[in-house]
Parts: C-alpha cells; structure tokens; sequence
C-alpha cells in the first residue's frame, strides 16, 4: 500500500520518462511520431500480401486475425525485453539518487502500452476497411482486457528488470523466450490446432486467455468468455503482485551489483 | 518513529561491502568460475546510532574511508544497511550527486521538471517553484538552450538550485558547497541557512569543518564505522583533529624513519667509495707519488661554518616530552627545541640561534642568545640546548626552522639551514602566520 501511495507521489516521473521515450524513440527520422501509425501500418500490408496471396489457409481474413492478435502480444514481449534493461539503463540515476525503482519498468510498460494504444487506431481502420466492422458491446470489454494485460505484462518487466541486474545473461535469453513463447501462445494459429496432448502448456501460459479475448472482441465480434476473461484477470493480478514482491526483495541490493 | 521530534531514526546500523576478488556476472562465468566468486567482507559500519530532531542540522566528520558517506547513502536510500532501521519522517532531498539523471539534449526548462519529477514533485508542484529555481540559478537568458551547451559551472548552478528548491522536510548533503564561484557559494551557503530558519532538517558531510561549524547544531564523529564522538561541533572539531595530527604525527615519523634508512644506506656507500680511495692512495703512496690530505668536512649550501662546534641533532618536542619527536603541532601548544652539539674544539662567547621561515621562505621569526642578552658563555664539553617557548602561536602551515652556533665576532661555527620541518594546525581559522593576542568590544553610540 505504502508503495502505491509513494508511486503515486512520483507520477510526474513516470510521465516525464514516458514522454521522453516517445517522443525520443523516432527522434531525428524524417516521419517522426508518425512512424508510432506508419510501422503497424507496413506490417499489416505486409501480413495481408503474404497470408492473402501467397500462404493461403483456412482462416478467413487471416490478416487481421493475426493482427489483433500480434499488436497485443508485442506490447507484451517489449515490456518483457524492454524492462530487462531498463534498470541497468538508467545505472546513472540509480546509483546516485533515490526514487522507488519500480517506476523504471513501470515507465518502460506504459510507454509500451502506449504505444499499443495507437496501433489500436490502425486496427480500427483496418477492421472497418476490411469489413468486418465491430461489436459495440462486445467492445465495452477491450479496456477490461487491456488493463488486465497491463498489469500482466507489468509482472514480467518487474520481474526481468530486477533479475537482469544480477544475472545480465538474461537480457540476451529472454529474446529467444520470447520468441519460443509467442509459438506457444496461440497469435498465429487458432488453439483449436493445437494436438490435444500438447494443450496443457496452452492453459498454463498466461498469455493465451489474453490473446483469446483480443480475439474474441475484436475478430469474432463477441463477448469474450467470462472464464476466459476471469482467469486473465486473476493471473493478472497474481504475476503483478508476484512481480513486486521478488522486486522489493531484490532491488535493495542492486546499488552494490551495479 | 519512537519520537514525534524526531525527523531522522537511525537504529544500530550495520552495513558490509562484499569486496570479490573477481566478479563475473554471466551464467558462463558464475558456472565455470565458481571459485572466482570468492570475496572478502568489509565492514563499513559497524552499528551506528543516532536521532536527529525536526530542524536540527547535523554534521557527519571523519576520515576517509570512515563510513560517513555510506550512512549518508543509507539515509538516502540509495542502498540499504544489512541490519538495524532508519526511519525518516517527511520528504527527502539529497544534494548528493547533483544534476543526475539530466539529459544533455533537453533544454535547461526541461530539465528542471525531469529533474524535480524524480525528487517526487508533481508538476504542478514544479510549476509554482519553477520561477525561483531559475531565479536562483542566474541562468534566465540560457533557460531554453540544451544543457550539454552549458559550462560545468552553470550546470552545477542549476542542479544545485532545483535540489534546493524542493523543500524538503529533511535535506542530505555530501561535500556539495563547492558549487560555482565564490558569490554563488556564498548564496547556496545563506539559502541553506534560510532553509533551516524555515525547520528544515539537515544533514551534512564535510571535510571542511568550518562549514559544519556554522551550519550544524550538532556534529558526529564517525571512526571505522562507529560514532567515536558526538556533540557540539567546536568540541567534536578540536578533538577530531587532535586525532588526525596525531596520525598525520605517526606517518611523518614513518617517512622520517624511510628517510632516515635511505640516508644511511649513502653512508655506507660513502663509506666504502672512501675505503676504495684510501686503498688507491695507498697504492699511489707506494708508487711514491704524494697527496695532500683533504679535510673531511662536508660542507654545502645547507651548512656552513668552521665546524669546531657540530650540530649533532636538532628535535622539536611538546614541553617536558623530550621522549618523542613531533612534527605537528597545534596552535598555541607549548613547544621545546633540543639542539644536540658536539665540541671538538673549544669556542668562546658562543651565541645560538634560531629562525623560522615558512614554506614561501617568509621569514618569520628568529632570535639567539645574545638578542635575548643571555650572558656569553665558552662552550668547551658537547652537550644541548633547550629553547622552551610556551603558546607557540604559529598559525597553520609549514615551517622550516635553523639553528646555528656562532661565536665571539659572528663567526659561523655552524649554521644548518632547514634543520628541522614541521607543521602547525589550528581549530580556528584565523589568518595570516601569527596569532595576536586580541579582544573584541562592541560599543554601541549612547
């Protein structure tokens, strides 16, 4: 609770941190914040000429199928990657001055979240082009998902970000982790074929419920299930609080590791 | 808190640095080398107490390596101790590492509100102060040019006026009142005081005690991890650098003694040189070939005189300790010259002498026997002389002293130049080379 009120006393960071990361991450390039549209933009004219043209399968309007799934899912791995460096990036600060750590993961996940956000217009616009239009109802619960998947990803970037100071190794693993993981979450392919025997690592990845629901809302236009969204919403909360814990422990000593 | 009053609550800290002899921080490296990760352990603090009361000023003093900054960290939170609790009540400010976490492409503007943002200001916060701190940094005209076009002094400027703008209820300072030039220090010195007029708690590490003296309330002395000495800075001061003369005094006497070796070795090796030419001679001699002898007396610019009295050693002591030989000493301390003589030939109507110079060659004392109207007397057996001069009122620097014997018509029988340095320190910090006796009496107009 004590942490939450002194986060809270500290928002002006983690919005000045937020702030620069945007706006600093296409500095000098000729688009400029433009590219935050443009680069999800390209990918899905990408995705659409392959999987339309050439990769036929069975999904109807596999692109989006796909995209809903995949701007979702990035958000998550970056803040995964992004927040396993973001402590040691910030050594500097660290070092010489006091602020609760935890606004470091917290800053890199927002702006990764943020910038989802805006992917989000993208795939609005494609959803409309493309036909298949949206649910408003159904709609109602992207935000509930969105947040759930905040505070998941959240768990993860604490998680990364207070391991990788003491073992830096895992800043170069969790890239190949990350991409084995997005395999065994179902963004490219629809759970239903996957083997039954091999089902259970579906159910115990805390990302497929999320994915699931995305997918649910936006592609087939439907209320997600309430057990899907639930068990997204528990493992949401566990992770985070989860995160933290192993953080505070750990973040004592990352002066001296540093 | 056990105490309302209290701003600051330190409980029996202990703080250890694992110091490795060779760290990997790779899995490769932690598996492979498993050995390597072997470390030794230092104690940095080895249970530290204190309690600083709401809008008291505290100085922590100590020598390098004492762990005065380490608490100073600790209280910042920076790292944590392995044992014992501190407790802080209220918002922290460190001046510590001043201007982290600024960001050379952003504006002076901007950087103010990163920088405030990680002291936990809001922005509206900031936006109420921002007009003060630039104010006080005297950096208007280049408040909108990226920082890294700004001089390491406007750069400390500005950091130092948002650190201290943020009013904070407790405000942590490690050795910063070195900020730009002399007019600005003189202001960040008159803002800290206004800052504890207005309840401020404040906590200071210095190596410059006069700072401490006229900020802190109170001053704590920190030994090898321990608080050897706690209370009003002048009192903690004085005893504190009595210490440190005396081990100043330990590692002259050490370099005396290395200095001491070095010399004897020459002597030898003077000694064999000699042994070598007096074999020549004697070769020489046999070859009938004659030589005059030289007189031995070494002479240089260092000394002169006709040598028939030697200066044998020449000591400087605290009175009545003739056991030990010092080289520092305090202001006003009584103090006694020993000079050891030879006689290896009778003089008549001897004078010894005495003069001081200081390090630019500044002449600053000197006397003998016959400008004191001692009666004249004949030196016929070796023996010393002792000059014993209560409150030696030399103000800090360092000295070099001469001694000399002449005798009846001011000829130099021996005169050694620089025979002895040492060095004086003081806890006040008056001026100039000499203390004068002085008062002060303010009389108002009736």
């Amino acid at each position: 609770m004590k942490a939450i009120k002194e986060l809270y006393a500290y928002r002006e960071m983690i919005v000045g941190l937020v702030r620069r990361d945007l706006r600093g991450r296409y500095k000098g390039s000729v688009l400029g914040f433009l590219w935050t549209f443009v680069n999800p933009l390209l990918q899905l004219v990408v995705y659409t000429m392959v999987f339309s043209v050439i990769m036929k399968n069975g999904i109807e309007k596999y692109y989006i199928y796909l995209f809903v799934g995949l701007v979702p899912w990035i958000f998550f791995s970056t803040s995964v990657t992004g927040g396993a460096n973001s402590i040691l990036s910030s050594k500097d600060m660290v070092k010489k001055i006091y602020f609760p750590r935890e606004v470091l993961p917290i800053s890199v996940v927002t702006s990764g979240f943020i910038n989802m956000l805006f992917c989000f217009i993208v795939i609005f616009a494609a959803l409309f082009i493309s036909g298949i239009g949206i649910n408003p109802v159904a709609l109602l619960f992207l935000p509930i998902i969105m947040i759930v998947e905040y505070f998941l990803a959240l768990g993860f970037a604490l998680l990364s970000s207070a391991l990788t100071v003491y073992f830096r190794d895992l800043e170069y693993i969790l890239g190949i982790i990350t991409m084995a993981w997005m395999y065994l979450t179902p963004v490219m392919y629809p759970e239903t074929m996957v083997p039954e025997n091999l089902l259970w690592i579906l159910k115990v990845n805390p990302m497929t419920s999320v994915i699931m629901a995305y997918r649910d809302i936006l592609y087939y236009k439907q209320i997600p299930q309430l057990e899907t969204l639930l068990q997204a919403l528990i493992v949401g909360i566990v992770f985070c609080i989860l995160g933290h814990f192993v953080f505070c422990k750990l973040q004592k000593g990352f002066v001296e590791e540093m | 808190m056990k105490d309302s009053q209290n701003a600051i609550e330190v409980e029996n800290i202990t703080k250890k640095f694992k110091v490795y002899f060779d760290k990997g921080n790779q899995l490769k490296e932690k598996i492979l080398f498993h050995n390597r990760n072997r470390y030794e352990e230092h104690w940095v603090l080895k249970g530290i107490s204190f309690q600083v009361k709401k809008g008291e000023a505290i100085g922590l003093v100590g020598h390098n390596g004492c762990g005065k900054s380490t608490t100073l960290k600790l209280l910042s939170k920076i790292i944590y101790p392995d044992s014992g609790s501190i407790e802080m009540a209220g918002r922290v400010s460190s001046l510590i590492e001043l201007g982290a976490g600024f960001h050379p492409d952003m504006s002076g503007r901007e950087n103010i509100y990163t920088n405030a943002a990680i002291f936990g200001l809001t922005k509206k916060e900031i936006d109420a102060r921002l007009d003060d701190i630039i104010a006080f940094s005297e950096l208007e005209e280049f408040i909108d040019n990226p920082v890294r076009t700004y001089s390491s002094g406007m750069y400390m400027r500005l950091a130092f006026s948002v650190a201290i703008n943020v009013d904070a209820e407790i405000l942590l300072i490690d050795e910063i009142l070195a900020v730009g030039d002399a007019n600005f220090q003189a202001k960040c010195f008159n803002r800290l005081r206004e800052i504890k007029a207005q309840g401020t708690t404040i906590v200071i590490v210095s190596h410059s005690l006069s700072q401490i003296e006229q900020i802190c309330d109170r001053s704590i002395w920190i030994h090898d991890g321990e608080i050897r000495k706690e209370g009003r800075p002048r009192d903690v001061h004085a005893e504190y650098l009595g210490y440190m003369g005396e081990v100043r005094q330990q590692i002259a006497d050490k370099e005396k003694e290395r200095l001491k070796e070095k010399e004897r070795q020459k002597e030898k090796e003077r000694e064999k040189q000699k042994q070598k030419e007096a074999q020549k001679k004697k070769e020489s001699m046999t070859l009938g070939v004659g030589h005059e002898e030289v007189i031995a007396t070494e002479r240089n610019e260092k000394r002169w005189g006709n040598g028939k009295v030697v200066i044998k050693e020449v000591g400087m002591y605290q009175a009545g300790d003739t056991s030990r030989m010092r080289t520092i000493f305090k202001t006003g301390e009584d103090v006694e010259v020993v000079v050891r003589y030879e006689v290896k030939e009778p003089i008549k109507d001897a004078v010894f002498g005495m003069a001081i110079y200081d390090s630019q060659g500044l002449h600053c004392y000197g006397t003998n026997t016959k400008i004191d109207r001692l009666d004249d007397f004949d030196v016929t057996k070796s023996g010393e002389v002792h000059l014993l001069m209560p409150k030696f009122d030399l103000l800090p620097e360092v000295y070099v002293l001469d001694v000399s014997i002449e005798c009846e018509t001011a000829l130099p029988v021996d005169y050694y130049r620089q025979a002895y340095r040492f060095e004086m320190t003081n806890v006040i910090e008056e001026v100039g080379r000499f203390r004068l006796e002085h008062s002060w009496e303010i009389k108002e107009a009736e």
